[in-house]
């Protein structure tokens, strides 16, 4: 059976593709950047929204998400996405649910996903967060 | 008549350049790259591939019709009018320029052309990162001129696949700049790594896509600094690695804009600038640059006013007492 070129074409790319991703795996490209810091955190909340005054943080436990509210009362949550960091200012149809150890946020966009963060004043974000 | 796709060639080369571009990462900058990442990207440029197989039909058919309407005719073998191509290939690249920019101040042509953008990093894999749904825009009409003058379709098209070839290897952080003559006149991966900025002084500048003196021409050009971290993506980052989501969140957004927006205002939501909302609740780029520039000139004033209450109470009375 003689295979058409395009589909050949496309066998090959594809095959080129996954190669590619899984070299870029064995190298360790990438990283797990955290946020270490209250200033890690200002960046990455600056990044998000540029001029986003941070006044008061909280880091979640590994350091891998983090909440952060401005002088405006906006509340902003930031999470790990690869080896960046990607957040979103919440509204009103974001929603928070406390479980034993950590709060989960939904910022209200299913593909943004939900965050999950332990963090050491979980109350004061359930209170804020509902207020929005 | 040439039957001949440059771009076709070139692939190898891109899987080879994008391997060397990976240990180059390995060994000085190994967050350069993210492997989900790469993957998102590579398989947008497959699938972009295939999606120009299934629709690129309809573009060949109205250049071809387009054609007959010709006002010059460069005779039945126009493939061998030699200096009929680097015109074509000047005026295809002014033609990119502005399809380019029309592709990020016309939120339709944002839709499609958002997804090369959308990857928060910036290398040679996201070259690739092309879109499924350019086919789906108006971005064609901007070629029709130069079938008009008389420029055959294959013609434009080789051109266009050579300038797509030049953009491969702009788009990466492994080069810092060029010599100074090429910076000046060709685009170049300095330049280039503004156009990808969200940076608020970097946003919607440097369009072009060989030559970079159209920006000049057109008053777009910014210039790389080295006193300021680039930061990739978009304004507001995908956060997500699902490729369907990436192809398709800004077409699903603007087409629910457009349903959920009073009547007067649904066209636009198609055709302003990405960021438009009719009451003012959403950022574009423009206001995004301003308040920043508004923030700048405070800081400013703010630093004059320290610096002159510091002079006030420490005045110099002459200079031999500053030493």
């Amino acid at each position: 059976m003689e295979i058409p070129p395009l589909l050949l074409q496309f066998g090959g790319s594809l095959l080129a593709i996954f190669a590619l991703y899984a070299l870029a795996r064995a190298l360790k490209l990438g990283g797990k950047p955290t946020l270490g810091s209250e200033n890690d955190v200002h960046v990455a909340a600056g990044e998000v929204m540029d001029g986003f005054a941070v006044q008061r943080v909280s880091i979640a436990r590994g350091g891998i998400a983090a909440l952060a509210r401005d002088s405006e009362g906006q509340i902003m949550v930031i999470k790990r996405h690869g080896n960046r960091f990607a957040g979103r200012v919440l509204t009103c149809e974001a929603h928070v649910r406390e479980e034993v150890d950590a709060l989960v946020v939904d910022t209200g966009e299913a593909r943004f996903g939900k965050v999950r963060l332990s963090l050491d004043d979980p109350a004061y974000w359930v209170d804020a967060i509902n207020r929005l | 008549m040439p039957d001949f796709s440059p771009t076709q060639y070139a692939v190898p080369f891109f899987v080879v350049a994008v391997l060397v571009e990976m240990i180059w990462s390995r060994l000085r900058q190994p967050e350069a790259y993210e492997p989900m990442d790469t993957l998102v990207s590579l398989a947008f440029g497959l699938g972009s591939t295939v999606a120009g197989a299934l629709f690129g039909g309809l573009a060949a058919y109205v250049f071809i019709e387009a054609y007959e309407y010709r006002i010059f005719d460069f005779g039945p073998e126009w493939w061998t009018v030699w200096w009929a191509w680097p015109l074509c290939f000047i005026l295809d690249d002014l033609k990119y320029y502005w399809v380019h920019r029309a592709g990020h101040r016309i939120r339709w042509m944002w839709a499609s052309h958002v997804n090369h953008h959308s990857s928060q990093h910036y290398n040679l894999s996201t070259a690739l990162r092309q879109t499924w749904t350019g086919s789906f825009t108006f971005g064609l009409l901007f070629a029709i001129p130069l079938v008009l003058v008389g420029f055959h379709p294959v013609m434009i098209g080789i051109c266009g696949g050579f300038n797509l070839i030049y953009q491969f290897w702009i788009h990466t952080e492994a080069i810092d700049r060029m010599p100074r003559w090429f910076e000046a006149v060709m685009n170049t991966p300095s330049h280039h790594r503004v156009h990808h900025a969200t940076n608020p002084r970097y946003l919607d500048r440097n369009f072009a896509g060989v030559l970079i003196i159209w920006d000049k021409m057109f008053g777009t050009f910014t210039a790389e600094r080295n006193d300021e971290k680039i930061r990739y993506g978009i304004i507001k980052q995908l956060g997500s690695f699902n490729l369907l989501w990436s192809v398709f969140h800004e077409w699903i957004g603007m087409l629910g804009d457009i349903w959920r927006a009073p009547m007067k205002h649904k066209l636009s939501y198609l055709l302003r600038e990405p960021g438009w909302s009719h009451d003012g609740s959403r950022d574009t780029s423009d206001t995004i640059r301003e308040r920043w520039q508004q923030r700048q000139a405070n800081e400013r004033v703010e630093d004059n006013l320290a610096a002159n209450s510091v002079a006030t109470r420490n005045p110099i009375e002459s200079p031999g007492q500053a030493a």
